[in-house]
């Protein structure tokens, strides 16, 4: 009898605790935050998780083509040296140490706007899928902040001008668009730093310069 | 008695329901913990959306995790390379520290972890709901903060911070580089050793102390690890508008 009680409260326990733990891993696996979005902000997110997931897709294949060729070559017993050479192109351009150009936005800024506004202009762009930035000669890689009150800001500790362009490398309509939507940045900007102009000019060829930053941590080291 | 025979002496069952009690408890507290304020509606709302969504999430995170291991076999492929030793060890050496330079491999190294939680006052019905949630602004500003008090490589939540990063809000949720991130968000960043010092004597970091976590209630705590790690970025290196300028030679030395 007294057997019989312990394993119905040990199977009482393990029944809650079973439950707890399916309820627990749904409520992280689903993201409560998903389940607090509305309808149209899910609309929202999930074009946006297809778009991102689509060129997710495009590095996995073009990672899986550079594999095939690199794994064929060594089987022929020749060295990759143009594959590395490719590689070695893409990385440092896509992390700043190459200068850079294509078609963009230039955008001339004037007036005393502030280092935050100044920030918020470029999240905005590389939200749009701007590639590579500058702001007047300065190339905007992780680091390089704007900074400072209105009129006094300075980029990468460097004043600014008045006026200063920001240049952008990118789809030049999606960046345009993405800046000059009603309601976009552009327009927040006017509400809330109304001295300032923010103009866009779509080019066929913005140029954007290298960093002059040291870009590899000397407090790190790769993990293994 | 020693540790060991009294252990020995407690009945198996009781130890069983012992560590189940504990699991339970712990459960209880993590369940109750993940409730915050952004839970509005009930499960049984859940619309085909919210599935759609969740799929795309788990696809995502399958496609990331295809795209870390590519590039490790890339990488070892790379550096098998035999046969002319000289110029292929140069151009190796040149993308290990191309590839440390664009965040596209893991570190470890001094540094530490902020982490920035939703407030948990009562909403004003006056007010907006919004400033008692971490926004992507807030991110923005801390991660800001710290690259301007030294810090040599930031993430949130896993997500590394690159030149292509954005950080914006979704509804009550935030998207980093592809990633759709939830609350408690833990910035991790990788610098010298007066990395705190130096942040916490920023005025811009005390501003944002006394706006965001003394008005609103958002919470906020620091920790110095004795060492972080700093995940890869899993995302797309091909630029598909940028070019490298045509006097730029990015090549080794000719041989």
């Amino acid at each position: 009898m007294h057997q019989r009680r312990n394993q119905l409260t040990i199977a009482t326990v393990a029944f809650v605790l079973g439950l707890l733990v399916v309820v627990q891993l749904r409520t992280q696996a689903s993201g409560a935050a998903f389940a607090a979005l509305s309808s149209q902000e899910l609309t929202v997110l999930v074009a946006n998780l297809n778009d991102r997931n689509d060129a997710l897709r495009g590095e996995v294949a073009a990672l899986d083509r550079e594999l095939s060729t690199l794994t064929a070559n060594t089987q022929r017993g020749e060295v990759s040296v143009d594959e590395l050479r490719a590689d070695l192109r893409r990385v440092r351009l896509y992390a700043g140490i190459d200068p850079a150009t294509g078609p963009g936005v230039v955008i001339t800024i004037r007036g005393p706007i502030d280092g935050t506004g100044v920030e918020d202009l470029v999240n905005e762009l590389r939200n749009a899928g701007a590639e590579a930035m500058a702001i007047e000669t300065v190339r905007l890689v992780p680091g390089v902040v704007t900074a400072g009150a209105a009129g006094v800001v300075t980029v990468d500790g460097v004043p600014l001008a008045d006026p200063f362009e920001l240049s952008a490398i990118g789809a030049p309509s999606k960046l345009t668009g993405s800046l000059t939507r009603s309601g976009g940045i552009i327009a927040q900007l006017a509400a809330t730093q109304p001295d300032v102009v923010v103009e866009v000019t779509p080019l066929d060829r913005v140029d954007v310069p290298a960093t002059d930053r040291e870009l590899v941590p000397s407090h790190a080291r790769p993990r293994l | 008695m020693t540790l060991a025979a009294r252990l020995r002496g407690i009945p198996s069952w009781q130890v069983t329901l012992g560590v189940a009690l504990l699991g339970l408890g712990f459960l209880v507290a993590a369940q109750l913990a993940s409730e915050g304020p952004r839970v509005r509606y009930t499960t049984q709302e859940r619309s085909p959306l919210v599935e759609t969504a969740t799929d795309l999430q788990a696809d995502q995170e399958a496609l990331k995790a295809a795209i870390l291991d590519l590039r490790t076999r890339i990488q070892a492929a790379e550096q098998a390379g035999q046969g002319s030793a000289a110029l292929v060890k140069d151009l190796n050496d040149q993308l290990q520290s191309a590839r440390i330079a664009a965040g596209l491999i893991p570190l470890t190294g001094s540094g530490i972890v902020l982490q920035i939680e939703d407030s948990q006052e009562p909403a004003d019905p006056e007010g907006n709901m919004q400033d008692l949630l971490v926004g992507a602004r807030d991110l923005r500003t801390i991660v800001e903060e710290l690259w301007q008090a030294g810090a040599e490589a930031v993430a949130v939540n896993g997500e590394r911070m690159t030149p292509t990063t954005a950080v914006i809000d979704i509804g009550p949720s935030i998207l980093v580089n592809s990633a759709y991130l939830a609350g408690p968000y833990q910035v991790t960043a990788v610098g010298p050793d007066d990395l705190y010092a130096r942040l916490s004597a920023s005025p811009g970091f005390v501003d944002f102390i006394r706006a965001r976590a003394e008005a609103w209630g958002l919470r906020v705590s620091i920790a110095e690890p004795e060492s972080v790690d700093m995940p890869a970025f899993a995302g797309t290196v091909t630029l598909r508008y940028a070019r490298p300028q045509a006097s730029a030679t990015t090549a080794a030395p000719a041989p």
